[in-house]
């Protein structure tokens, strides 16, 4: 288990969240799980996005902050929420259109985006098994942007995932995802790594930034995938946290430091363990 | 009705089981009933239920219908212990979404349902239950997921009247699709009412005393998860039995399930264990109230 990165003041795992956080609009109606997605967008109502409303995949519909659960759903997370119903209805809102953003953890992801939470090697006799879906193919499916988190090592981005559990943009070609039946305008937006961002250019991952504030070159987050990733033509560096990010992340969101405090386990975006 | 005589009389060997609470308020005291009687062969549906790991541990499942596996690869020993015994269940996969869509069809009494999810990922291949048809109005694809069919559900809710007209609030998972999908339907409740309470607040009966079989009052029903208006969870608890290593999962079967004969006692060893400031320590502190509604004419 790879330890934390740390320049100073903050480590990788704080710029994951911090950037996660950047991802969220004020005007977002967001789709978030359990963990780092958690702590991002409790981040981002805290600071640029107070107005967002945070979906909580048992039916929790919220615009005010809530202390941090352990799961996702908790006395805490449901008291004070605008309403509460179950997870068909929040669903039925994101198939129909009215969930702008969502988060999604990943086992693996691939070059077009497709997400592999379920298995790797043969299907009936694993290598290595992850959860399953849970809401992350329903999430990557119909949320107009999705943000996919997690650690970055070759293993876990090959070209082509083994199984593939939230599809992305299948096999790169256009108007795939529309033909399998999911909604236009939706898929993976941008996947956020503790080495760098990338975003989709022609539906294909494509290196944004790197996190240079704890010192990563493009040159490391390119070896750290399994096929010649694509590089933006305006690649810079990861916005770094700003102070004012840090100690209300660490003071307000998670003041146990139950996630954020680098409990390597949890560390990828959800409770996977590293293939 | 007891819960000994409500569990024997409707949940039969054999049986698709429908259980409620998806990470919030889910019907423990029932679950670990069904083991006590080893009530063996069963599918189980549910979404997030922790004490499905129990009911897979104790090879008491052939099949399991879930959107994720509650059970980690390398930490639990339920999963061990059931590959052990040879009574690892089949395992059909669906998203959290499909899992509610599959109860939904059940509940509406049609065969299959429609959906945007699932489509173009690799489970259809898994799972039969999921596939494509195209579109009877645009002709373009679309996802089907076929309808599910509980024999038996049980619900733990905060209140019901004799009759089991249930009313539960907070977050409802996949409560009310699974519930109303299933055939016979057990009702747990923290506390048995007037029904006069239900009458004068029915928008929140998540089902009808007509479709209920049995309501059995248990207070801490849920223990250790968390049921709105009534106790916080004990997380950390949950995860170090259900989610446990051999010792704690054998330790806790032994002393917390075969070891006592109903949750009452449960309860009364847990306190014993823990101290008496363990369930005062789960306990609402700032309880809100709402505002009554009115009804009447």
């Amino acid at each position: 288990m790879d330890q934390d990165r740390r320049t100073g003041a903050y480590s990788d795992t704080d710029q994951m969240i911090v950037s996660a956080a950047h991802e969220i609009r004020d005007d977002d109606v967001v789709y978030v799980g359990v963990g780092l997605p958690m702590l991002a967008s409790l981040l981002a109502k805290y600071t640029h996005a107070p107005n967002c409303k945070i979906i909580l995949q048992n039916g929790i519909i919220r615009t005010s902050s809530f202390p941090l659960p352990m799961g996702t759903d908790s006395l805490g997370s449901q008291t004070l929420a605008e309403q509460l119903d179950g997870l068909f209805y929040v669903n039925c809102l994101g198939q129909a259109g009215f969930i702008s953003a969502g988060f999604l953890g990943a086992g693996q992801v691939d070059r077009y985006g497709n997400v592999n939470d379920t298995a790797i090697g043969d299907y009936h006799n694993p290598v290595h098994r992850w959860s399953g879906s849970g809401g992350g193919n329903d999430v990557i499916s119909f949320c107009g942007r999705t943000i996919i988190i997690l650690r970055q090592t070759k293993q876990r981005f090959p070209e082509e995932v083994d199984f593939n559990t939230c599809p992305g943009y299948l096999d790169g070609k256009p108007g795939q995802r529309e033909k399998a039946g999911m909604p236009p305008d939706t898929g993976p937006a941008v996947v956020i790594t503790n080495l760098g961002i990338y975003g989709f250019e022609d539906r294909e991952m494509t290196l944004r930034s790197v996190h240079a504030g704890v010192g990563v070159t493009p040159d490391q987050a390119k070896a750290e995938v399994g096929w010649d990733l694509r590089v933006s033509s305006g690649l810079t560096d990861t916005e770094p946290p700003t102070q004012e990010e840090l100690s209300i992340l660490h003071e307000k969101v998670d003041p146990a430091g139950m996630w954020a405090g680098g409990r390597a386990q949890f560390n990828q975006g959800s409770n996977k363990d590293k293939a | 009705m007891t819960m000994k005589e409500a569990i024997s009389q409707y949940v039969k060997s054999g049986d698709t089981l429908f259980v409620s609470g998806a990470q919030h308020g889910e019907p423990s005291a029932a679950v670990h009933e069904i083991i006590r009687q080893k009530i063996d062969h069963l599918t189980l549906i549910c979404a997030l239920v922790i004490s499905s790991s129990l009911l897979l541990g104790e090879g008491l499942l052939d099949k399991l219908l879930t959107g994720f596996m509650v059970q980690d690869e390398k930490r639990s020993y339920a999963l061990v212990k059931a590959k052990a015994m040879n009574r690892y269940p089949a395992i059909e996969e669906y998203s959290h979404f499909g899992i509610s869509l599959a109860l939904f069809a059940g509940y509406m009494g049609v065969p299959f349902i429609p959906t945007r999810c699932q489509v173009g990922s690799d489970m259809p291949e898994y799972n039969d239950n999921i596939r494509s048809i195209e579109c009877p109005f645009t002709g373009g694809q679309l996802g089907v997921v076929g309808a599910v069919v509980p024999d038996v559900g049980i619900i733990h809710v905060q209140r019901a009247d004799v009759e089991g007209n249930a009313q539960k609030w907070g977050s409802l998972g996949v409560d009310r699709e699974g519930i109303n999908a299933s055939r016979k339907v057990i009702v747990t409740t923290e506390k048995i009412v007037d029904s006069d309470v239900i009458k004068r607040d029915p928008n929140r009966t998540i089902i009808p005393g007509f479709r209920v079989k049995a309501v059995v009052e248990q207070a801490w029903g849920a223990h250790p998860l968390h049921l709105a208006g009534c106790y916080n969870g004990d997380m950390i608890g949950v995860m170090r039995t259900a989610m446990g290593d051999k010792q704690n999962y054998e330790d806790y079967m032994e002393n917390l399930v075969y070891g006592v004969s109903d949750w009452n006692e449960y309860l009364e060893k847990r306190r014993a264990i823990a101290g008496d400031e363990y369930f005062k320590s789960l306990e609402i502190k700032n309880p809100l109230f709402s505002e009554p509604i009115t009804t009447g004419y």
